[in-house]
């Protein structure tokens, strides 16, 4: 096994059980004033994004196994869940978040809980790097044969090397990112592990008030004769 | 009565915590919950983890089907593990609880329906 995922690995596991216990412990509250709530709430979100990110760096190992199967999937409905997962976390944040839906072609071939972590990690990205009052913006489109799920924040622009990382298609470790305070890469780095499983090109766009990350994901061949919208 | 077999102490109070009402025993290790049911006493309920410091969840539940009279006890797996897909029912699972996205709810419904109150 490679000795940076084995590390990793451990890593993991040696952090998610006391993430899990933190969470208990903020859920077993019976009595919390109104001042207090919030507390709460906080401790039990930021508990469950650092175990989903653990979880995530777990995959990351079972990947190497090839244990995730490709299958269609329905890119819409997987953006939807994501953004319904993260909307408190918006509304917490007083940020917007714009969805906009133009592909016709609504399979792609992924790995559902794959799919659902890269497109999670970005738009957690974009929550914590918007500045504040701005919005970020989910924007699924075709693109050259493919299908594009493009997440946009109106924040600091991505560090140059990172940057280059992302056009080769493979951030290589978690780095940490000086420009974008608080973050160790770590989301882009699961996320490039992940498209890469799925065959699918991930990058990332600089712009002069923020960056867009984007994955592009083959479309789905064997269902394309049963393709029809399923949100009509 | 309900066993709550789970060594990090933390989570051990916080099941238990929802456990409010019942009569409720916790042990730390398969062995002391094994000598307490040789003694004849017998829960209604166990809520069991599964990586446990000495024989783990899956060597206890082996050795409860193994006697007539501990083979049905209800047993709640609770666990940080993955059981998708995975059929328990041959140990007496009545059901598994994740422990990252678990809340006290769902200890109170186990321990209702199987313990009655």
């Amino acid at each position: 096994m490679d000795v940076e995922v084995d590390g990793i690995l451990v890593a993991a596991h040696e952090l998610k059980a006391p993430l899990a216990v933190l969470r208990q412990l903020a859920l077993s509250f019976d009595e919390m004033n109104d001042t207090n709530e919030h507390i709460r709430s906080e401790m039990v979100s930021v508990s469950e994004r650092a175990i989903k990110q653990v979880n995530d760096l777990i995959k990351v190992r079972r990947l190497e196994d090839g244990l995730f199967e490709m299958e269609p999937v329905a890119v819409r409905a997987v953006c939807d869940a994501v953004t319904r997962e993260l909307n408190y976390l918006f509304k917490g944040e007083r940020k917007g978040l714009f969805v906009r839906y133009s592909n016709r072609v609504k399979l792609v071939t992924a790995n559902r809980d794959l799919l659902y972590s890269v497109v999670y990690n970005f738009l957690l990205n974009a929550i914590h790097y918007s500045s504040a009052e701005t919005r970020a913006e989910l924007v699924v489109k075709d693109y050259h044969g493919m299908v594009q799920v493009k997440i946009r924040d109106y924040g600091p622009a991505l560090p140059i090397d990172v940057w280059r990382e992302m056009k080769r298609g493979f951030v290589r470790k978690p780095t940490s990112i000086a420009m974008r305070p608080g973050s160790s890469g770590l989301g882009l780095f699961i996320a490039s592990r992940f498209s890469r499983y799925m065959h699918a090109e991930v990058g990332a766009v600089r712009h002069r008030d923020g960056t867009s990350f984007y994955i592009n994901l083959p479309i789905s061949k064997q269902m394309s004769m049963f393709d029809y919208d399923f949100y009509n | 009565m309900i066993f709550i077999i789970e060594d990090d102490k933390v989570m051990a109070e916080c099941i238990m915590r929802a456990c409010l009402g019942y009569d409720v025993r916790v042990f730390s290790n398969a062995i002391e919950a094994m000598g307490e049911i040789s003694n004849n006493i017998i829960p209604e309920l166990i809520f069991l983890d599964i990586m446990l410091d000495g024989p783990d969840g899956f060597t206890f539940l082996n050795e409860l089907v193994s006697y007539t009279d501990t083979a049905n006890i209800p047993i709640v797996i609770v666990s940080s593990l993955d059981f998708d897909n995975v059929d328990l029912s041959i140990y007496g699972v009545v059901g598994v609880l994740n422990k990252d996205t678990m809340v006290p709810e769902d200890i109170k419904r186990y321990a209702k329906e199987y313990c009655g109150k």
